[in-house]
């Protein structure tokens, strides 16, 4: 799968120039970066959710995209209707939400969720369907360490049994290394560096890659 | 005052026939008018609220701009349009409730727009983004903004209904309030005050205030209804 070079531009300002980009079908890449280096922006026009700019598809190929944004919107009506939304049936949905520990709570008003219970619906909301590319933004930004590892396993065993490609943009780079076979460092709004985990972690080309890991204890 | 308020009183549960008409009038007026808004201004808010276009910014300025249109220049332009000179004279309208009802459409109307095109805006982009992140079409999608806007809807018609029911510029210019036939109960109260008959006057607010309150009290219990 190809992501053709693309750039996203606001107010004459270029927060995203991305080379072509190859993504080896049924690999986790963790897309890593500093705050506003455009791993956000990257997610959204891959999902086809804000267009670049030169507003034509970006994947090489029509390919289903399933998309986590970063803040998870809770349809208002009770937690397993907002699961049922993208299809499935109650006894996945069910299985899903008891993966994720939030079975009790799937009768309840989505919208009246606390914050990492709603990233737990949205995430089995999402996982409920079946697609190539898996677009997932800080999907456990708002959980507690148990919720993470829960949602952890179970995007990988997602992936594992659909076969697709996922870009997880995650802050955590223990979460980074639990998960992704590459990395993908975003910097300035540029890709400046991506390989492996482990050589993007702790043998970095770059030096604003090392200075970024640096921040993290790395 | 003591006199007047008892008098009011008696006039409210005697079922006074003059009372009845004005009650009548206001409520075909109001209710039929906050409709008519809601039914155009809904649809208009949703779409300026939800879609990105050349010259969206320009209407909702214009919107704006006529949300805050004071109600004696909207009743001058019904009144020139339908007047003797007008272009509408052979409508035959001015002085009826129908010309009332339109007036208030008028202004109402950009109130619905403004309320639902604020709200719309605010949780379109996290609908649309979250349905197209679940691969879940355009029909669906719309239909999942119209549900997350329902709560809304019913405080846009509360806020229509409130604005109909107070309203005394244009009525009175377009209406006349004609006794019997156009008087609603803003008008009949200043025709009354003016008159010095105070008890009509007491009577038709204390009816005015509570049937603003039973509406209030009707959409509260709906929201409730709808937000568990």
């Amino acid at each position: 799968m190809k992501i053709k070079p693309f750039t996203k531009t606001y107010d004459g300002r270029t927060v995203l120039d991305m080379p072509e980009l190859e993504l080896t079908e049924g690999s986790i890449y963790a897309v890593i970066g500093a705050n506003g280096s455009g791993k956000s922006t990257m997610a959204r026009i891959l999902a086809g959710a804000l267009p670049c700019d030169s507003g034509s598809p970006v994947l090489d190929r029509a390919v289903s995209v399933g998309y986590m944004p970063q803040k998870s919107y809770a349809f208002r009506m009770s937690a397993e209707k907002n699961i049922l939304l993208s299809g499935g049936n109650a006894k996945k949905a069910k299985e899903l939400m008891e993966r994720l520990g939030i079975i009790s709570l799937a009768r309840n008003r989505a919208d009246k969720l606390s914050g990492g219970e709603t990233s737990r619906m949205a995430l089995a909301r999402l996982m409920m369907g079946k697609y190539g590319l898996v677009i997932l933004d800080e999907p456990t930004a708002a959980m507690d360490m148990e919720s993470t590892a829960l949602s952890e396993e179970l995007i990988r065993d997602y992936c594992r049994e659909t076969g697709c490609t996922l870009l997880l943009v995650t802050h955590s780079l223990r979460q980074a290394r639990r998960l992704g076979d590459e990395a993908i460092f975003l910097h300035e709004g540029k890709l400046w560096e991506r390989g492996s985990v482990e050589k993007v972690l702790f043998a970095p080309e770059k030096p604003e890659t090392a200075q970024f890991l640096e921040f993290y204890g790395v | 005052m003591q006199s007047a308020l008892e008098k009011a009183v008696e006039l409210i549960l005697s079922g006074n026939r003059e009372l009845m008409s004005i009650l009548s009038v206001t409520a075909r007026m109001s209710i039929s008018s906050s409709l008519i808004a809601l039914l155009i201004g809904v649809p208009i808010g949703i779409w300026l609220g939800s879609c990105s276009f050349r010259g969206r910014e320009a209407l909702v300025v214009i919107n704006r701009t006529l949300m805050s249109m004071p109600p004696v220049v909207c009743g001058l332009l019904f009144y020139l349009l339908f007047s003797g000179v007008g272009p509408f004279r052979s409508m035959k309208l001015l002085f009826t409730v129908e010309i009332m009802i339109m007036a208030q459409v008028v202004l109402i109307t950009p109130i619905v727009v403004g309320n639902m095109e604020s709200y719309v805006a605010a949780v379109a982009l996290p609908v649309k983004e979250t349905a197209r992140g679940l691969g879940i079409g355009g029909g669906k999608t719309l239909l999942l903004l119209l549900n997350e806007c329902v709560y809304q809807i019913f405080s846009v018609y509360l806020l229509a209904f409130a604005r109909a029911i107070a309203e005394v510029g244009a009525v009175s210019m377009v209406g006349g309030a004609i006794a019997w036939k156009t008087n609603v109960m803003t008008t009949a109260i200043m025709q009354y005050t003016n008159r010095g008959d105070f008890s009509m006057g007491i009577a038709l607010g204390i009816i005015l205030m509570t049937s603003s309150l039973l509406v209030n009290i009707a959409i509260s219990l709906l929201q409730r209804r709808v937000s568990r």
